[in-house]
């Protein structure tokens, strides 16, 4: 049953195969991006636009 | 004070107080259902058999349900709080606006423990099924198991880099497989389609309570296995298209599920497997409901029932790393983590980097720790994190007493599910003490140590008023 | 109370503050790891010599259902006399409750000092 050794090294290849597309993306997407748009996301951003309309 | 519906229909999470890339609000309440049921249903596929262990089969039956009397609380409290709290990082959102920031930081590192070790756990189980399969197919050697770990974390960290919506359609369709599974095996091995094949009676002679009762109090301890996890739900608020509606429902939908599965999975278990084999997981039966299967003689069984742990492992792990990740990422957003975890892809609208940095260290858990202990500290991390909730429910009341606020859902009987929750844990410590006291107490050490560090150092860079998001009046008492 | 401007934290400040936090926690699952503290593990009290499924306390449902796993008397012999030891001291129970309690009192004091601050913050002095 070689079958096995080749499934083995597929699992390590697609795993690579996974970690290097997250990371090649990544960097791509934070030299892309400026650090203010990438971390522009704030919480309760919807309750913030009901706030802003009802306020006192 | 204006009462906030956060269920009208035009909220996309783009506001206009800076936000340029928000997370996709894509899910309805069937994603929310898989999202807390995919994480748990792993439980009764694995894990839940050291209850039997613990303390016999009745004694894990009690631990069902008395685990499932304190889920239920949790749940309760928990699409309360949550229905009103819409944001990701779900519990750690709720304990920042009614307990204050400390608790917050200490809730959201339960929350990223106790689903970074249970993926690292389920990971290992999906590694030994393979290796499973490859000897059942004939192969003669050892099979190396890293590399089959290695790929579940790092092809399941993908799908959830790549979007929401996928990840968790993926869960859909798994979870609702594996249950499926657990369905088939209960009616084709109980008697209501053919003979049979349950003898709870004689199995149970002999050893009806080998422990006594102390017995009944340690299965406590891996009793939470059979649920561990369902109030993951609510770290998808910013992505549900109405937090207010899905979540309860998502939520309570998902308990209810899980008391069927877990009672049930006993029933079959306990009737096929002698217990001393039962309630070992290492050395007896690591999958038991797959063992029921392989006992029932049907090849079509063993096959589905080796499918759905597959696939419950996987949509156990890919939940957790959903949930760690907005857990790790709403950290950051607040900075109570360096502000560069707090990053949305613009493409994908994912934590990327939340994502990303998680995944080494589900690797060193996966690769480095026994699973047994891997399931220890999630369970402990989870156990703190219920005993929160209760705390968390009567001063959210006591603060804003009903009416000054909208709730999306009010749970029943205030203030005792949160008393029966706070005793029930009470409880569970003790029975983790009976076993693990030592872990137990690093633990909190560890919580302590990380704790002082935050209030000493890393608080500082935390704005003060601006962390308080919701549009609530001011609390009362204060 | 006037605004808290928080300052801003370097590049190299951040990566320190991951690398404190990554430590601490492996330090927590680890150390109990290799002082070999991490307890619960079963034994055999009293062995019994050429074990047959009668000796072991099975009946025949039972013995059958082991046979069906593929297992013999000695091949059982351990997964069934093996138990786990629940006795305990009363000084580590006391000592298991102040600390679970003290965490949370400590917990909550600290939060509760902070929450001060945002609440005042946020919505101005208490009238």
């Amino acid at each position: 049953m070689e079958t096995w050794i080749y499934i083995e090294y597929a699992a390590w290849g697609l795993s690579a195969l996974f970690g290097l597309h997250m990371v090649v993306d990544w960097l791509k997407t934070d030299s892309t991006y400026s650090e203010d748009v990438l971390t522009s996301s704030r919480e309760g951003e919807l309750e913030a636009m009901t706030e802003d309309s009802h306020k006192g | 004070m204006a009462q906030t519906d956060i269920t009208s229909a035009e909220r996309d999470g783009m506001g206009p107080h800076g936000t340029k890339v928000g997370l996709l609000r894509v899910l309805g309440p069937a994603h929310v259902w898989a999202l807390g049921v995919g994480i748990v249903l792993v439980g009764e596929y694995m894990g839940w058999n050291f209850a039997v262990g613990k303390g016999g089969a009745y004694a894990a039956l009690m631990a069902c349900w008395f685990a499932g009397i304190l889920y239920s609380c949790v749940a309760m409290i928990d699409s309360e709080v949550t229905s009103t709290v819409a944001a990701a990082g779900g519990q750690y959102t709720q304990a920042k606006h009614i307990i204050g920031p400390l608790m917050a930081f200490n809730v959201g590192l339960y929350l990223v423990f106790a689903y970074t070790m249970l993926e690292a756990a389920n990971a290992i189980t999906a590694g030994y099924l393979v290796s499973v399969v490859a000897t059942m197919t004939g192969y003669g050697g050892e099979l190396d198991q890293r590399p089959f770990i290695i790929l579940v974390i790092m092809f399941l960290a993908w799908l959830n880099y790549r979007g929401v919506l996928a990840t968790l359609t993926f869960n859909l369709v798994i979870t609702a497989i594996a249950f499926a599974a657990i369905i088939v095996l209960f009616i084709s091995t109980s008697g209501i389609v053919g003979d049979g094949i349950m003898q709870h009676a004689a199995l149970f002679e002999g050893h009806e309570k080998p422990y006594g009762w102390i017995g009944i109090v340690a299965a406590m301890h891996f009793g939470l296995w059979f649920y561990l996890g369902i109030e993951g739900t609510t770290q998808a608020a910013e992505e549900v298209r109405s937090p207010a509606r899905a979540l309860p429902f998502g939520t309570l939908a998902g308990i209810m599920t899980l008391l069927i599965a877990a009672t049930l999975t006993w029933y079959i278990c306990s009737g096929v497997l002698p217990w001393e084999f039962l309630g070992d997981g290492v050395n007896g039966s690591v999958a038991p409901l797959f063992d029921t299967a392989r006992l029932s003689g049907s090849n079509a069984l063993i096959w589905f029932l080796g499918i759905g742990t597959l696939f419950a492992t996987l949509a156990s792990a890919n939940g957790c790393i959903n949930d760690a990740s907005r857990a790790w990422f709403a950290l950051g957003r607040d900075k109570y983590l360096p502000a560069w975890f707090g990053a949305v892809h613009p493409q994908y609208r994912t934590p990327y980097r939340a994502i990303v940095f998680l995944v080494p260290i589900a690797l060193i858990f996966a690769l480095g720790a026994p699973l047994d202990q891997v399931i220890t500290f999630s369970i402990l991390s989870g156990l703190l994190g219920y005993t929160f909730m209760p705390l968390n429910i009567l001063m959210f009341r006591k603060k804003w007493p009903m009416g000054t606020i909208k709730r999306g859902y009010e749970h029943p009987f205030h203030p005792i599910p949160a008393i029966v929750l706070l005793s029930l844990c009470g409880f569970t410590f003790f029975a983790v003490f009976l076993g693990y006291g030592t872990q137990l107490v690093a633990m909190i050490g560890f919580y302590i140590v990380v704790s002082l560090w935050f209030h000493f150092w890393r608080y500082r860079f935390v704005n003060r008023g601006a962390q308080f998001t919701m549009p609530w009046p001011k609390p009362q008492g204060y | 109370m006037a605004h808290y401007t928080p300052p801003a934290q370097s590049k190299l400040s951040q990566i320190i503050d991951v690398i404190v936090l990554v430590t601490l926690t492996l330090g927590a699952l680890f150390v109990p790891l290799w002082l070999n503290l991490a307890g619960a593990a079963k034994t055999v009290a009293t062995p019994v010599e050429n074990p047959t499924w009668e000796a072991l306390g099975q009946n025949a449902v039972q013995a059958a259902q082991y046979e069906a796993l593929g297992y013999t008397p000695e091949t059982a012999h351990d997964l069934i006399l093996a138990r786990f030891d629940y006795s305990f001291t009363t000084g580590a129970l006391i000592v298991m409750i102040v600390v679970v309690i003290a965490y949370y009192a400590l917990m909550l004091k600290f939060s509760d000092v902070e929450y001060r601050e945002v609440i005042s913050e946020k919505f101005g002095e208490k009238k």
